[in-house]
């Protein structure tokens, strides 16, 4: 490989490894872009800054409106992947070893959501609530963006459910457990590592989400991102730097916890 | 023992009632609303009510005889198209890099293109606020400095902001796909080509892209579809006056709230974003098929 390289093998590397790093580059760098200018001592964004403060942290921590979006946001996250994974893990038990009439298309709807853009829920659960006289609320966010994270579980159940052998199943049947105990004690272990891949994938989603959010988000008590939507919009402040990095920040912390327990590469799929 | 396979079909889940739940919930929550959108844009709307006896094809002949629709949705098309070019030829020699890179390396690589991922949108589009607008952004300062220029670009609030952001923001749609396909290839081809004499170069495009023709067909398609109904992007690197078709949708439910020709606007939308992807698909397909033909 390394001997006589032709002169066009010599160019053709070349050109891979510099357009792979600058893609590289452009990945990463405006994330860390972000990050720095959060700790601008000024009240106007500078790269790099001009020096290092934490005044716009403080900015964010002591804006109630902000915080109480926070928590918001925390809120609807927490429920919509308890919703996902409730409804999600049986539904992916029905596609991987079920063998029932139709399965091709249940499992086709079941991932329909992926192919529907964040909006087109978002105002499909809008109009379906008005047409009941329900109001755009926080509820109708958690229900919506359920629908929107749903094929990430199953998608991710599947996967690891495709992996495990039936056969322990039975084996712990025939050993005399029961259903439920063959499932707690037997299955549901193996399955673990992914489950907590789906819960903490659809948590990000769900917590950055905006497309679902600005249209079925209530008016008062707004999400995070919708808040932040309305910021980036009108302004550019050090302050919303600081958000984003501690929304980095978050990610990335969650992240670690992927890797350790499901590597990376599954998460794409 | 005539029961234990009916135990085993209980045991293995075999029968569709695990699925019951995100069934009815899907068609409930997502069925139902999609009908309701479908529906809105052929009645007249009183308040979230649909009036009786309003049905008419109007509103979606309105639309479609409206010229700023098309030229909206030819904006959409075009921006979706070329951005998606430019992930694929991005993405391509990450993959590829990806694929022959060992221990550490893979691991950088693969924080490099999820990190992105596990970041809002909202927040990557904020970073390219910074670095293209005005004459503080990141690129006219150092442009600016380095005497390259003597007025600052005007990128923030064009095409080429909205261009580089999308193709920035779905960069890791594209080379995920194509990093598995990649990194788990059979080599036995390629060597088999470099013993025969063709150069590394011919290779790669002789033997190593064919072979990932699905892959790219596959991200060429997914990329496409979030590019053109993107409507953040647009809006907060297009700047207040820039509009596509997804933008229009936006403003139609939300600012004006026409929700009639929202309803269409969204419809529309969708439909043809189906159409493009269902062409991209089959083009794909086409070429895959080909490939094996010639090979």
């Amino acid at each position: 490989m390394k001997k006589n390289l032709a002169p066009i093998d010599r160019i053709g590397r070349f050109v891979l490894g510099a357009v792979a790093a600058f893609s590289l580059l452009l990945l990463v760098a405006p994330s860390l872009i972000v990050v720095a200018i959060s700790f601008e001592p000024r009240g106007f964004i500078a790269f790099p800054p001009s020096g290092l403060s934490l005044r716009w942290y403080e900015h964010v921590f002591a804006n109630r409106q902000l915080t109480d979006s926070v928590v918001v946001s925390l809120w609807v996250s927490l429920a919509v992947a308890g919703i996902t994974l409730a409804l999600g893990v049986p539904a992916a038990f029905a596609s991987v070893r079920g063998t029932f009439a139709g399965k091709a298309a249940a499992n086709a709807f079941l991932l329909a959501p992926q192919m529907m853009p964040g909006m087109v829920i978002g105002i499909a659960s809008l109009f379906f609530g008005a047409y009941f006289a329900f109001r755009a609320s926080n509820a109708m966010l958690i229900l919506a963006l359920s629908v929107f994270c749903l094929p990430f579980v199953i998608r991710i159940a599947m996967a690891r459910l495709a992996g495990l052998d039936p056969r322990l199943d039975e084996a712990s049947a025939n050993l005399g457990a029961g259903k439920l105990e063959t499932f707690v004690r037997v299955t549901l272990p193996q399955l673990g590592p992914a489950l907590v891949a789906a819960a903490a994938f659809t948590f990000i989603e769900a917590f950055d989400n905006v497309t679902v959010a600005l249209f079925t988000s209530d008016v008062r008590g707004r999400p995070l991102p919708v808040e932040l939507y309305y910021l980036v919009q009108y302004d550019s402040t050090p302050a919303i730097a600081a958000i984003s990095a501690l929304e980095i920040g978050l990610s990335f912390a969650i992240m670690l916890v992927l890797a350790r327990t499901v590597g990376l590469e599954r998460l794409g799929r | 023992m005539s029961s234990a396979p009916l135990l085993r079909r209980i045991l293995h889940g075999r029968g569709i009632w695990p699925a019951v739940p995100a069934l009815a919930y899907l068609f409930v929550f997502l069925a139902l609303p999609m009908l309701t959108l479908l529906a809105f844009g052929f009645v007249t709307i009183d308040r979230g009510r649909i009036v009786a006896d309003t049905w008419t094809l109007g509103y979606l002949k309105a639309a479609l005889a409206d010229d700023l629709v098309w030229r909206l949705m030819w904006r959409s098309f075009w921006v979706a198209a070329v951005s998606s070019v430019l992930t694929l030829l991005l993405a391509y020699p990450v993959a590829y890099l990806f694929a022959e890179a060992k221990g550490i390396w893979r691991t950088l690589i693969l924080v490099a293109v999820v990190s992105p991922l596990l970041t809002s949108a909202l927040v990557r589009a904020y970073a390219w606020i910074v670095i293209l607008g005005g004459r503080r952004g990141l690129v006219n300062q150092t442009l600016l400095s380095l005497g390259l220029i003597e007025q600052p670009l005007r990128i923030l609030n064009t095409d080429w902001a909205v261009l580089i952001g999308m193709t920035q923001i779905h960069l890791p749609f594209m080379i995920l796909p194509l990093l598995a396909v990649l990194a788990e290839r059979d080599r036995r081809l390629e060597e088999a080509s470099l013993n025969l004499g063709a150069s590394q170069t011919g290779t790669f495009f002789r033997v190593v892209v064919p072979m990932s023709v699905p892959a790219i067909f596959a991200g060429l398609a997914l990329v496409f579809a979030v590019s053109y109904t993107n409507f953040i992007v647009p809006q907060l690197l297009g700047g207040g006056s820039y509009s596509t078709l997804a933008v229009q949708v936006y403003e139609q439910t939300i600012v004006v709230l026409d929700w009639t020709r929202g309803a269409v606007l969204a419809t529309i939308l969708l439909s043809t974003c189906f159409a493009f992807v269902l062409a991209i698909v089959a083009f794909g397909n086409r070429l895959a098929r080909w490939n094996e033909a010639a090979a």
